[in-house]
């Protein structure tokens, strides 16, 4: 009984203790540090614009990509390189010629430096042809595990692993350079990732609300 | 089937019944074992009003005949409906239940004793009834509902067992974890027969079944012999409640890993077999069907009964030799199920406590070191492979207690889902909020909003919970009305020359002017922009820009706004 009584009380523990660390909202110099970053970004942002000559009103669509962008390239400079993620972020956006003014009011003068770095490691995986293996290794695994077994429990087996394997590959789709990731730092980073995220999200809210609410008044 | 078992039933026990059971007349009940009904219409016999006929022909009788005799009944019996009167044999049943049910516990027959000659006949299909029985109510319908399950499935004894494990549960649970994620026709199978099983119990629900087993409780504490099925049983309540309520997929899996956790530490004995069978599948069942501790200790008590009631029966020889291994393997099971509730993915996790591989103990080494576990292969490859499973399955812990909503799904599978949905809400939020921004800072001016803003955010310590992200849908609506005009008219006064502060002033201005208009439609229309975000802005955007000379002037056409919208 008591056996049995302890498991109750781990679980119940177990669930408040991940409630709460789910629940815990993101650390507010974090959330600062973001919040600096992206008004620095919006602001060039709203520069750029307002000194162009085309004085195109940006559409909402338009803003909303630009705000979006910034906040995503605040969050990843936050990371300065650290995380595979905001990298290969960073590299995404830099791709957009667009948006080199932006990153580079965002980021400074260390922004060619990291898209170097973070080019060249891309491009030695790619060489590697790690992306390449996995994908292959994906469709052969599939095509393995396909073949006829008659043991219901083999059949299971194989079944969740192929699930397992779908939804890995949604999660590197989902995870900004997740592809080239093994499935070990591809948690690691979908950790970390959730982690700015929820940053990102809690500021941004925050700020519409407050922008909204000012508004009103 | 039936004949021979009943044959083997009879030789066995046709000595040893009376002595041990309360009711002579339900020992003679043994001899109709294999018959899957016959079983619970003996047990119901003694206490059914009608039956009380059938019970006199049974007592003293051991031969087929009798069987026979009974198994006539038992078509009558099935098609009763629930008879109150029987539920008043609870402590008949449960002891002969116990007896007999004890066998649940041990799927693989023990070697040569009786037990295993009931736990061969148990096997097809009785077994579920003898849990029924325990609730009483259930049994009747629960049984009735068997027959017909049965004959849809192959005459697998194990998914019988574990259908009938199922039914104990709580059905309410049940659906949920058999039924989401795509399933083979196998596994479907069992749902179906599964679901089917605990039909009739979702009338009285888990929490019933579960107080009459507890109620059973005592009466058996005082059969209770043998601490070693105890600890099989609590062993197996480990494992069940640790490791995994999981869907249906994975029961195969976490089925698999309690065994081969079990029984990794080596097949010692038939007894270490079957308690890691009996363990692994109470952990499968248990697992997939309630993620409720007490129904797991109900059943774990109950076993733990039954197993004293076979004790009970005769087999003092067998007994001490079982408590022995079923006490090892629980204290294996347990560190094992503590330390890897979340990966089904590991499964040889058999001395987890004790031999634990040393990756993270040599950081300074570049290799990592990776001791074998006792019974496991020592082969490189696995070795490495376990030694990543294990550290993935840390990280899906970190992960579990960072996506809200998943400390008590554990499976790889599972868990995946759980987070690329978290994932891809966060990235919607992102999404929505630059939009709600956009629309709110028509030419991206945050300062005055910064500066404010950060006394707001600063003032604002409420939880923001990610999660509260639909009490947040009504706001952005809100917004949407009003910057259309606000980005209309901002062109318009930029090109007066003003400051950016006298702009952000009649911005200001004009957003309440608007917003005052706007507030009465916008409680009625959320509902309406949930997808459609994007096309109303654009719309209202361009319906707006015929509207901007008269905004000029302060004046709403609220009419003209409702209609475009």
């Amino acid at each position: 009984m008591g056996g049995e009584e302890d498991d109750d009380d781990e679980d119940e523990e177990d669930a408040l203790v991940g409630v709460v660390i789910s629940r815990m909202p993101p650390p507010s110099s974090i959330k600062k540090e973001f919040l600096k970053k992206w008004l620095v970004g919006l602001k060039a942002l709203s520069n750029s614009r307002s000194s162009s000559t085309s004085k195109k009103e940006m559409s909402v669509l338009e803003r909303k990509k630009a705000i979006k962008l910034s906040a995503d390239v605040a969050m990843a400079s936050l990371k300065n390189g650290t995380t595979s993620w905001s990298r290969a972020l960073i590299q995404n956006a830099s791709k957009d010629g667009n948006n080199r003014t932006l990153l580079k009011s965002m980021l400074g003068s260390e922004y060619d430096k990291k898209l170097r770095i973070g080019s060249t490691t891309t491009s030695i995986m790619c060489s590697k042809g790690i992306r390449n293996t996995t994908v292959l290794r994906r469709s052969c695994g599939l095509r393995r595990a396909r073949k006829i077994s008659k043991d219901q429990r083999v059949r299971a087996g194989l079944m969740a692993k192929r699930l397992v394997k779908k939804r890995t590959q949604v999660l590197r789709s989902l995870v900004p350079g997740g592809e080239y990731m093994d499935e070990y730092s591809l948690f690691e980073e979908t950790l970390d990732y959730i982690m700015s995220l929820r940053a990102q999200v809690d500021v941004m809210r925050r700020l519409a609300n407050a922008s909204a609410f000012s508004s009103k008044s | 089937m039936d004949l021979g078992d009943k044959d083997k039933v009879e030789h066995e026990k046709s000595s040893e019944d009376p002595s041990n059971f309360h009711h002579s007349g339900i020992s003679s009940n043994w001899h109709f074992e294999s018959a899957n009904l016959a079983n619970t219409s003996t047990g119901l016999v003694p206490t059914g009003n009608s039956m009380s006929v059938c019970k006199e022909d049974l007592v003293g009788s051991s031969s087929c005949s009798s069987a026979s005799m009974v198994e006539s009944f038992c078509p009558s019996l099935w098609e009763q409906p629930t008879n109150p009167n029987t539920l008043g044999f609870c402590d008949i049943n449960v002891q002969t239940t116990a007896s007999t049910s004890g066998a649940l516990g041990f799927r693989k027959g023990l070697p040569g004793s009786f037990r295993a000659g009931i736990e061969k006949n148990l096997d097809h299909g009785w077994n579920p009834q003898g849990i029924m029985m325990k609730g009483g109510m259930f049994l009747p319908t629960a049984a009735a509902m068997l027959p017909q399950s049965l004959s849809q499935f192959p005459a697998d004894a194990a998914f019988i067992e574990r259908a009938a494990r199922f039914s104990c549960f709580d059905s309410g649970n049940f659906s949920d974890m058999m039924n989401p994620i795509n399933m083979p026709d196998s596994i479907s199978l069992y749902t179906k027969g599964a679901r089917m099983m605990p039909g009739p119990q979702a009338i009285l629900g888990g929490n019933k079944f579960r107080s009459v087993a507890e109620e059973d409780q005592p009466q058996r504490n005082e059969q209770e012999t043998v601490g070693g099925s105890k600890t099989v049983s609590m062993s197996i309540d480990h494992v069940a409640t640790e490791g995994n309520p999981q869907k249906n997929e994975s029961p195969r899996r976490s089925h698999d890993e309690a065994k081969l956790g079990v029984g990794g530490s080596g097949n010692e004995s038939d007894e270490a077999e079957f308690s890691g069978g009996g363990a692994e599948e109470e952990a499968s069942i248990l697992v997939c069907a309630g993620r409720q501790p007490s129904p797991n200790k109900g059943i774990g008590l109950k076993k733990r009964k039954r197993g004293g009631q076979d004790t009970e029966l005769d087999h003092t020889k067998g007994v001490p030799e079982q408590p022995g291994e079923p006490a090892k393997h629980s204290s294996e099971i347990q560190p094992k199920v503590d330390q890897s509730p979340c990966s089904t993915a590991n499964k040889p996790n058999g001395k987890n406590g004790k031999q634990g591989s040393q990756t993270s103990e040599n950081p300074k080494e570049d290799y990592i070191h990776v001791r074998a576990r006792r019974g496991q292969a020592t082969n490189s490859h696995s070795l490495a492979e376990r030694v990543r499973r294990e550290k993935i399955s840390e990280r899906m812990k970190f992960l579990q207690d960072l996506v809200p909503g998943c400390s008590k799904v554990t499976g790889k599978a599972v868990m995946l889902d759980e987070i690329i949905n978290y994932v891809q809400s966060l990235q919607r939020q992102v999404e929505f909020l630059s939009m709600k921004l956009a629309t709110v800072n028509p030419r991206l001016d945050f300062n005055i909003e910064g500066l404010l803003a950060k006394d707001i955010l600063q003032s604002r310590a409420g939880p923001s919970s990610t999660l509260g992200f639909t009490p947040d849908m009504a706001t952005p609506y809100t917004g949407m009305l009003q910057p259309p005009q606000s980005g209309l008219i901002q062109p318009g006064l930029s090109g007066l020359g003003n400051s950016s502060d006298a702009l952000q002033r009649t911005i200001n201005s004009q957003l309440t002017a608007l917003g005052g208009g706007f507030k009465e439609p916008n409680p009625q229309l959320p509902n309406m922009w949930d997808d459609e975000l994007n096309n109303v802005v654009q719309m209202s955007l361009g319906a707006g820009a015929l509207i901007s000379s008269q905004e000029l002037s302060g004046s709403l056409p609220l009419g003209h706004m409702k209609v475009e919208l």
